[in-house]
């Protein structure tokens, strides 16, 4: 199936962006669906190892994807420890 | 505040606010564009006489038109995000306010230090002094200090209600229940007027939201004499 890709790209070559950009969207769409599964905190795989990750929440980990003006590693830590 | 006729937003107070409205400029600017030549188009091609029935496709132009709308919407997204992410950062505040949504007043808890509490209610408007503001004005101010990051925890005592400064660009949901939390920091001394954004019953347009922003002194002689008052 590629190779009938590859050729039908070289008579329209006006598909390339399209297929750069779809195939671009999608792939930022599977990795934030992945993301989401195996960093959020919310999310628990194995019930027996790992319960509750959203009570092992570290003060300076930066858990957001990006971060404008905040460096969460040089956050000062002023809470007890469990 | 609003004032009337007003097509854009109010003036920023806050370093957010003003990221927002220049991304909004920047987008509509980008929207404007586009629709003028959009307009121009459709014009030429109405009262033109010129006909051709044989062009098939045409590669070029095809590659043309999509690469530049996507360069378009990248240019709007990136902004976009980073203003996304900007608005969600903590950012270590100085103060942390609880504003509660009733039926129909706010009411804002400052229990840092002390315990001070106290309602907001609207003033109505056949009590209202000359220079005051119709439906925007209230009894007690929600009074911060200048320049100092603060922390709104934003809930409420029985239905939905929602804490909106249009100047300042916050709004959060007052939901029964839950703990909603929004900060920002005012860059200027002033009065921030805003409204209930979630209906919320006969008085839901009657019940605005005044912050009072005013250098720390004031504040601190301000809270002192409302807990004295309490």
């Amino acid at each position: 199936m590629l190779l009938t890709i590859r050729k039908q790209l070289k008579s329209h070559p006006a598909l390339i962006p399209l297929f750069f950009f779809i195939g671009g969207g999608a792939a930022m769409s599977l990795m934030y669906l992945a993301r989401l599964g195996l960093r959020n905190p919310d999310v628990s795989w194995d019930r027996k190892n790992n319960p509750e990750p959203w009570n092992k929440l570290s003060p300076n980990h930066q858990y957001k994807f990006f971060t404008v003006n905040m460096d969460y590693s040089k956050l000062k830590k002023d809470r007890p420890d469990f | 505040m609003a004032h009337p006729s007003q097509l854009g937003f109010q003036d920023a107070a806050s370093p957010v606010m003003e990221e927002l409205l220049h991304f909004h400029d920047h987008t509509l600017m980008i929207v404007f564009l586009i629709s003028t030549l959009v307009l121009y188009i459709i014009v030429a091609m109405v009262t033109t006489k010129l006909t051709n029935k044989f062009i098939l496709d045409s590669q070029e132009i095809e590659i043309i038109w999509t690469l530049l709308p996507a360069m378009i919407l990248i240019l709007i997204a990136l902004p976009s995000l980073r203003i996304l992410y900007l608005m969600d950062e903590i950012n270590d505040p100085h103060l942390t306010i609880k504003a509660m949504g009733h039926q129909w007043y706010w009411s804002y808890e400052y229990t840092d230090y002390e315990d001070l509490g106290f309602d907001s209610y609207m003033v109505p408007t056949q009590d209202l002094t000359p220079g005051q503001f119709r439906l925007l004005e209230t009894d007690h101010r929600m009074v911060i200090p200048v320049d100092s990051p603060i922390r709104v925890l934003v809930s409420a005592d029985d239905v939905l209600h929602s804490w909106a400064v249009p100047s300042l660009g916050i709004k959060m949901d007052a939901v029964p229940g839950r703990l909603n939390q929004t900060a920002f920091i005012t860059s200027r001394p002033g009065v921030f007027y805003g409204q209930c954004s979630e209906i919320c019953g006969a008085n839901h347009s009657f019940m605005p939201i005044v912050v009072e922003a005013v250098p720390l002194e004031h504040f601190e002689n301000w809270s002192s004499l409302m807990l004295e008052d309490a």
